[in-house]
């Protein structure tokens, strides 16, 4: 089967999934807006406006941290499941299994790329003047997506072999969200713990968003392309595993 | 027929299952423990074999999802399909849009399964609910619609899994009847059953498996006499 195939295959899929989601509800696509607006809202009422935290500009600082959040978090979680969620597919018919995390990462971004462009036209109402360094932003947007599918790759090509991954990485990704200075302002770190607080990608990528968008700067090239690099190592782990394991899924899943 | 070609050839291939049964305890179930056979292009080929020879297990095999865990399996580029297909299929979306998709899982590109539209949405009978979601089909119009695409789909080599026909009573014979057409055709078939009289219709050559081994292979009548007398 000629590898063109395969890319067709997962962009049918990507189709018809997020078709599914559009039909399964009442309103159907809104929820896509809907939803991480609640989830935007709750967060701005409890930490803009009971903890007073921030004070002017917060709104959009916190939405930013939390619209680059939302992309990483609901793919990365959901790959710990999504070769098992294929089981009963993958036991009738030979398909490469890279396939299931790729439908993953393609759904989830087309969900990101609709909030991130309500963002964006947030901003201009709230009278953030687009400048020079939003070009920067479509690079951003690529070393994010890199990143999560080097993170989600590796995870769900593991996941199969350690059904207690699931749990582990949970637990991670809610002690992530709070590392990641999606709430404060990554300069207020001390200076003794900023490097370790540094090894988080997440939270360079955030602040690459903020310094685009909020601050009308360039981004931080050097670590950008170090977050480039690493998430294309990772990439190329998680294929050869795919590759290696690829008649093992079918039997080691549960039906 | 002069020298067939061996499209699919197995020597003493062994698959097991682990199973957990402690924290670090690991247990191995072989669910096939010696199979030898070869498979030629355009015989039909019957596995007979009581419940519990390893069925799905080999059915897997030769459809290239598994691949043994001890012996040898050389196969070439032909694709082996099961007819009984249904996985794939997305409750919430219509019949049309899951011929898509089912086409494409079973590797015909998007141009071809619609190309092949018209045949399958008439083969599998369904109608007018081709445009409504298959959560509201009866399980008969599933088995339907996951028959018309892999028939339509028409691989190298076809698998079949215990009983011919599938779906409800009407279309149970129209499937065992184009199923016999293709069986008789030059097409390679692996019909795997334990039923005698289905394997003795149909096949060429038939493998004999009990427990997860070879017994016998060879030709038809010689095998079932064999199988018969235990």
């Amino acid at each position: 089967m000629p590898f063109t195939h395969y890319i067709n295959l997962i962009l049918y899929q990507t189709y018809a999934n997020l078709r599914t989601e559009a039909v399964r509800t009442y309103i159907s696509v809104f929820w896509w807006v809907l939803e991480p607006v609640l989830y935007m809202i709750t967060f701005y009422l409890v930490f803009g406006i009971i903890f007073q935290r921030g004070g002017e500009g917060y709104v959009a600082f916190l939405l930013c941290g939390l619209v680059v959040w939302k992309w990483f978090d609901s793919t990365v979680r959901n790959s710990c499941h999504i070769i098992a969620s294929y089981a009963s597919l993958m036991q009738q018919v030979y398909l490469p299994k890279y396939i299931f995390p790729i439908v993953l990462l393609l759904v989830n971004t087309s969900k990101a790329m609709l909030i991130l462009i309500l963002f964006l036209i947030f901003l201009l109402f709230y009278g953030q003047e687009p400048t020079q360094s939003w070009l920067a932003l479509p690079i951003i947007i690529s070393v994010q997506f890199l990143f999560i599918a080097a993170i989600s790759g590796l995870l769900s090509c593991m996941a199969p072999f350690l059904p207690d991954m699931q749990l582990i990485v949970s637990n991670i990704m809610t002690l992530l969200f709070f590392l990641s200075g999606i709430l404060f302002d990554t300069s207020s770190i001390p200076e003794r713990y900023a490097f370790y607080f540094r090894l988080n990608p997440m939270m360079t990528l955030i602040d690459c968003y903020r310094q685009v968008l909020l601050e009308n700067q360039w981004p931080d090239w050097g670590s950008l392309f170090v977050i480039l690099i690493a998430s294309l190592i990772g990439i190329t782990i998680a294929v050869s595993l795919f590759r290696k394991f690829d008649h093992v899924y079918p039997k080691i899943v549960s039906r | 027929m002069t020298d067939p070609e061996v499209i699919i050839s197995l020597k003493n291939a062994g698959l097991f299952y682990e199973r957990r049964t402690g924290l670090f305890k690991r247990d191995q179930f072989w669910a096939l423990k010696d199979i030898s056979f070869d498979l030629y292009k355009g015989e039909t080929l019957g596995v007979i074999g009581k419940n519990g020879m390893g069925k799905s297990s080999l059915l897997r095999i030769l459809a290239d999802i598994v691949r043994p865990d001890k012996g040898t399996i050389i196969r070439g580029n032909d694709r082996a399909t099961l007819l009984s297909l249904q996985a794939g299929f997305i409750p919430d979306l219509s019949g049309r849009v899951n011929i898509v998709l089912g086409g494409m899982l079973l590797g015909l590109t998007r141009k071809l399964v619609m190309e092949k539209m018209d045949d399958i949405i008439e083969f599998s009978g369904i109608g007018e609910f081709i445009d409504v979601p298959v959560s509201t089909y009866s399980s008969g119009m599933r088995a339907r619609l996951g028959f018309s695409i892999a028939y339509q789909c028409d691989p190298e080599i076809i698998l079949i899994d215990e009983v011919l026909g599938v779906g409800d009573e009407d279309f149970r014979k129209v499937s065992i009847k184009v199923m016999k057409e293709k069986i008789h055709s030059s097409k390679t078939v692996v019909i795997v059953s334990h039923q005698v009289p289905t394997i003795r219709d149909l096949c060429d050559r038939v493998v004999w498996i009990d427990k997860g081994e070879t017994r016998a292979v060879g030709k038809t009548e010689d095998i079932i006499a064999l199988y018969l007398n235990g």
